[in-house]
């Protein structure tokens, strides 16, 4: 039950998405990604993607414009 | 006054309305509506870069150049709007208006940052996409808006030609990305 | 769905007070009025593409609508969602812009908008696969540059520069390019091959399987079963 974080802050679509993608399919079931970003478009497109896949999600507003995305693997 | 306006942030309205993020397929309908309605309205559907060709020739007019040989500015539409100046282009006041509209959007959301440029990937990446947009664009007579949505909605072969095109650039683009660029 | 337990909390920044930046968008939203009216004292068309292209990026911003993601996100993540949302916005337009061209046409005899028929050359194809390209590199089409650049992104805003810089080159060499590859080039409006019927159909039922199609993938590519 690890946890890891993944900055993404400054990256532009799709970026912040190859990026979390790649890092969850390295993670043991159980662990949680955090991952930062301040993309407006990435804290709606990961989410779908991680909840489409089947991972527990949520997302919190850090700041303006600033998203943390909670990831769970859970397969 | 202060109090006021975190009052109004806490509401469940304005969080369902203005805050949270509407569906993709929200966002289709209301985009569709418009754009029925701007056809109706003007009889030209929505359009996007052909604006810029002309920002481009105004800025190269500001620096000494001409474009009145150009075959792309030789007809007598082209040359009004070039003469008429960017105040007088609804074209050119509809992309100003999308980059206010989207603007708003934000700072009524609360989300407003400016997003530094991280490195000289970015850097590159943005050169070299926007050259091959702009280019790419004017060979295909539109964009994303004007070619293909516009297009397809006109029931215009291109629209359908252009989206093959772009769905297959596209998947190029995604391969460059993963390997240049992330 | 259950609370996600997070382990190593203490190791996280201490969260800033947020401003609250709603009295500034009432600004810009009075803004934009009073530049409606301004422009209105001119000429009413200009106001009214002022209003519409506040609406379209208003719209483009709370969606996160990004025609670059349908095309791209396949690819990439396997994720049709906004591939999907695209489709049923060429469904609603073709009905309502078909209805208008359509009667137009039967009551004045001419019918609008067909300067939007490019016409289909290997230069549709070309500036496809360059536009295509561009869109994915840079993090956004035309209007997802505008938009970005409206949200405070300063690579789109280099990146729009060198937009108007390639739609000039590309002005340039137009009269070069379509003497060479699109002199003859037609320009085909569905309705005159197959009928107004027909053409509405044919593209109805386009748009219908491609939204199947793309249903599918993303089942396959995310490995999705059907609950059923």
């Amino acid at each position: 039950m690890a946890e890891y974080t993944l900055d993404c802050l400054g990256e532009a679509c799709p970026v912040p998405l190859m990026k979390t993608e790649k890092k969850m399919a390295e993670l043991e079931i159980g662990d949680v990604l955090v991952v930062s970003i301040d993309h407006s478009c990435a804290m709606k497109n990961i989410p779908d993607w991680a909840r489409k896949v089947g991972h527990n999600v949520e997302v919190e507003e850090v700041d303006d414009g600033e998203w943390e995305i909670v990831i769970e693997k859970l397969k | 006054m202060n109090e006021f306006f975190n009052k109004i942030a806490k509401n469940t309205y304005y969080k369902k309305l203005i805050k949270n993020p509407f569906t993709y397929v929200t966002g289709a309908v209301l985009l569709s509506v418009f754009q029925i309605a701007i056809f109706a309205s003007s009889g030209n559907p929505w359009g996007v870069t052909g604006a810029f060709a002309n920002w481009g020739a105004w800025i190269y007019e500001l620096f000494g150049g001409s474009v009145d040989k150009w075959y792309y500015f030789s007809d007598a539409a082209s040359q009004a709007t070039l003469e008429s100046g960017v105040l007088n282009n609804g074209a050119s006041l509809q992309d100003f208006g999308i980059i206010i509209g989207a603007f708003l959007a934000v700072l009524l959301a609360s989300q407003f940052k400016i997003k530094k440029i991280k490195s000289w990937r970015q850097v590159i990446a943005a050169v070299l996409g926007g050259l091959l947009m702009g280019y790419g664009a004017r060979l295909a007579g539109g964009c994303n808006i004007g070619a293909l949505f516009s297009g397809i909605s006109s029931l215009s072969l291109s629209g359908w030609v252009f989206a093959a095109a772009l769905f297959i650039g596209a998947f190029i683009g995604s391969k460059l990305l993963a390997k240049y660029f992330m | 769905m259950s609370e996600i337990t997070r382990s190593s909390s203490p190791a996280r920044k201490p969260r800033k007070k947020k401003k609250n930046q709603i009295p500034f968008g009432l600004l810009v939203l009075i803004g934009i009025v009073v530049v409606g009216i301004l422009l209105g004292q001119k000429s009413g068309s200009l106001a009214m593409f002022w209003v519409f292209g506040c609406c379209f990026g208003y719209i483009l911003q709370r969606s996160r609508f990004c025609f670059t993601a349908s095309l791209r996100d396949p690819w990439i993540s396997g994720s049709t969602a906004i591939t999907k949302a695209v489709l049923i916005a060429f469904a609603i337009t073709t009905i309502g812009f078909t209805a208008i061209k359509y009667g137009t046409f039967i009551n004045s005899g001419y019918i609008p908008g067909q300067g939007y028929i490019q016409p289909v050359s290997l230069l549709t194809v070309i500036g496809g696969l360059m536009f295509g390209i561009g869109m994915v590199i840079a993090g956004g089409c035309a209007s997802g540059t505008l938009m970005r650049v409206g949200e405070g992104f300063t690579m789109q805003m280099l990146s729009l520069v060198f937009f108007i810089a390639g739609s000039l080159w590309g002005a340039h060499d137009m009269g070069w390019w379509t003497l060479n590859f699109a002199a003859t080039a037609p320009r085909i409006f569905l309705p005159d091959v197959f009928g107004w019927i027909g053409a509405l159909v044919i593209q109805l039922a386009i748009i219908g399987l491609l939204y199947i199609a793309a249903d599918k993938f993303e089942k396959k590519k995310l490995g999705i079963t059907d609950e059923e």
